[in-house]
């Protein structure tokens, strides 16, 4: 049976990792119907339904509004239908980009969230990418370096990186800036182009407030893809494998990026989504401090202000759909550099 | 001759009670005798003792009532008081500070202004009789210092003229007290789920893994956030309190979960494991009283490591208004109002809370790692 298996496997590749692929496919969007579920629920525990919150609205323009009147909305807004079906309608929905409309803004949350999901996300891909430019080689370096001040200095940085999140270097940089320039450094676009079309100009403008919030997302990510690539390396190059290769003349950078890197930037691939899952822990803070308009911003609106659950429902669920995604592609290309991988899920 | 002989003797006699002082030593005692080598873990737990310390006796080290009730009406958005011992009008034992005066008229433009007056000194006084306080249960009211006329603020007030320093030492109190709770619901859910799921494995152990692994993949702060939201103004701050720390436990539950779950998927082969099965002790049994104290020091050590995060988690969500709210002080709490344009340019003696709570958070971290070497039995033979 092994070894049919085996030969199979060997046999057709391409099938192996078709198969693997529907598998992890498979896999996330059963996460995400879950993870649907929690949101959805979270959204129905709000006391109040969207039709008492319209027909609240409308009272205060002076109509007046009785418990029919309530009954019919919901009737019209479906929301007289069983939990399940409700459920099953929504997330039907979402999987095809609509959420419905927000019953406290009275728009459509699609279009209001559009451009401004893309940049959050933007902006936390981007720091995220930041973080490792930045931690793979020093990581490396200082998991191969004897030098004790190379090695305490990086422990530093990590140190601070754990314990200054993200929204108290924020803080720090906005009291800093306006002691020094005058100036807070917040929002993502100047005043004329905040509602302007997408021009040359405007990405230059946005490029130079962006970089703000790209590093302070990215300072704790960093701090942490330091240690991990660290701890990585360090478990990898003292192995006899690694000794072989520099037994065989093989040396210097060349070997660490031969051998051990290689073994060890396979974890660090998988574990991009949850890094990913930090940053978003910290958009809506920073979103607030530096006064961004984008998702974040608006979910702390929706939250803190308004209430408004559709809103904060959609967004959670788009977040959580975007770490997904980043696991299914990470894994992908996992299972494209390692068979050990496609193994390990198809047995 | 015979002296070095016996000289070696005593050598020996120490070397072997050392070894057997090594072999018999608990783990407790090896952790410790491991930790102590450690010089930036050692300074941190001392660190980390002197602030729990502070946050435990904050009503006696501080000089006033952090709440409204302690407010100094006529020092509002005050600058620190810093002692002295001397000035220009010469040179005195004991430290004192200046008076200030608030006042208002057509030449400040009619708004109130605090002026310091140098020539009118308070002397600082050791344990005066200030805000009754509760402390293990028996009512005081000395503190530890004060002045002599007026009040002292060794970090300033706030916009409403509450004293910097003692809501500073009070929220010290409050997260750690959040994070304890926290940290004990996060533990008490890791250990049933990841119990369960290691314990029994097969099925039961995917079912739950899923579920776990939908959890981890949901933002936490954003959905917390959430689930803060609803929480109705109504309560109580008391019930907000544990309100909140109940939603810290369950940010933190999946990674201590996931390793008990892997601990105990290797560990329930074991014999032992078997020889309790065989003498027909119950599961629950099996792993309370072998399974668990198989690995107590790594679970010590992943909650001290997950204290900060709860820390933190709690004041980002106090900080934008869904955690905590007055009258109960946290960083959080005393950070709310601090990215006023006004108080960045003219009050930063608000952010001077900052620093404590980045130490505090250090210390956690420097215990944890300490720990997490010292817990480690392969430690010293990987070096």
């Amino acid at each position: 049976m092994t070894l049919s298996g085996r030969l199979g496997g060997a046999q057709t590749p391409m099938l192996h990792f078709i198969q693997f692929a529907a598998t992890r496919a498979a896999l996330a969007v059963i996460t995400l119907i879950m993870v649907s579920f929690i949101v959805f629920s979270l959204m129905e525990l709000v006391p109040g339904d969207c039709a008492e919150r319209y027909l609240a609205f409308k009272n205060t323009t002076g109509a007046q509004i009785s418990i029919e009147d309530i009954e019919a909305e919901r009737v019209r807004l479906g929301l007289d239908k069983p939990y399940v079906v409700r459920w099953g309608v929504w997330i039907v929905n979402a999987f095809q980009g609509d959420f419905g409309d927000s019953c406290i803004l009275r728009l459509n949350i699609s279009q209001l969230l559009g451009e401004k999901f893309w940049i959050s996300l933007l902006i936390c891909l981007t720091s995220l990418l930041l973080a490792y430019l930045i931690a793979i080689p020093v990581g490396i370096i200082s998991a191969t370096s004897k030098s004790p001040i190379v090695n305490n200095s990086l422990r530093l940085v990590s140190y601070l990186g754990l314990a200054m999140p993200n929204f108290l270097l924020a803080l720090m940089i906005m009291l800093f800036s306006t002691m020094v320039f005058g100036d807070s450094l917040t929002g993502l676009f100047s005043k004329e182009f905040r509602d302007a079309e997408w021009s040359y100009e405007r990405v230059m403008d946005f490029l130079s407030r962006a970089w703000l919030p790209i590093f302070i997302l990215g300072w704790s990510a960093t701090a942490f893809a330091i240690q991990t690539v660290r701890a990585l390396m360090s478990d990898e190059v003292g192995k006899l494998y690694v000794l072989a290769a520099s037994a065989r003349g093989v040396s210097g950078r060349r070997l660490l990026w031969r051998y051990p890197a290689r073994h060890s930037l396979g974890p660090i691939i998988n574990s991009l989504g949850f890094d990913l899952n930090r940053i978003f822990n910290e958009l809506p803070i920073v979103a607030l401090i530096l006064t961004l308009t984008e998702a974040g911003a608006l979910l702390i609106e929706a939250l803190a202000r308004s209430n408004d659950q559709q809103l904060a429902g959609a967004i959670i669920f788009l977040l959580t759909a975007s770490i997904v995604g980043i696991n299914f592609v990470t894994d992908i290309i996992l299972a494209l550099t390692d068979p050990r991988v496609r193994r390990s899920i198809l047995g | 001759m015979s002296d070095t002989a016996a000289a070696a003797d005593t050598d020996a006699n120490v070397d072997q009670s050392l070894k057997e002082a090594y072999f018999t030593a608990s783990q407790g005692q090896l952790i410790w005798a491991r930790f102590k080598k450690q010089r930036a873990a050692m300074v941190g737990a001392a660190v980390l003792i002197a602030l729990i310390l502070a946050g435990l006796f904050a009503p006696f080290l501080t000089p006033y009532d952090p709440t409204i009730k302690g407010r100094n009406p006529d020092y509002q958005n005050g600058a620190p008081n810093i002692p002295k011992f001397w000035d220009e009008n010469g040179f005195s034992f004991r430290p004192f500070i200046y008076s200030y005066e608030r006042t208002r008229s057509i030449e400040t433009n009619f708004r109130w202004v605090t002026t310091v007056n140098r020539d009118k000194r308070r002397y600082v006084v050791l344990f005066p009789e200030g805000d009754e306080y509760t402390l293990l249960g028996i009512k005081f009211n000395t503190h530890l210092f004060g002045v002599d006329e007026g009040k002292i603020h060794l970090f300033g007030t706030d916009g409403t003229g509450k004293d910097i320093f003692s809501r500073t030492f009070h929220s010290i109190n409050t997260s750690l007290a959040v994070g304890t709770i926290g940290v004990l619901i996060a533990f008490v859910l890791a250990l049933i789920i990841g119990g369960i799921s290691g314990y029994y494995g097969g099925w039961v152990d995917s079912i739950l893994q899923m579920i776990t692994d939908a959890v981890r993949t949901v933002p936490a702060i954003p959905l917390f956030m959430a689930i803060a939201a609803f929480i109705p103004d109504t309560v109580s701050s008391e019930g907000r309190f544990f309100i909140i720390s109940i939603i810290l436990g369950f940010i933190g539950w999946p990674t201590l979960a996931r390793r008990v779950r892997t601990h105990l998927l290797t560990e329930r082969n074991q014999e032992y494991v078997l020889a309790a099965q065989l003498c027909g002790a119950p599961a629950g049994h099996v792993i309370r009283r072998h399974l668990l104290p198989s690995f107590t020091s790594y679970i010590i050590v992943d909650l001290i490591i997950s204290f900060p995060y709860m820390v933190l988690s709690e004041t980002a969500l106090s900080f934008i208004g869904l955690g905590l709210k007055e009258p109960v002080n946290s960083l959080g709490v005393l950070l709310q109002n601090v990215t006023k344009a006004d108080v960045l340019l003219n009050y930063q003696w608000n952010f001077i809370p900052v620093i404590f709570f980045i130490t505090l958070v250090l210390a956690f971290v420097f215990v944890g790692d300490g720990l997490r070497d010292a817990a480690d039995p392969y430690a010293d033979t990987k070096k």
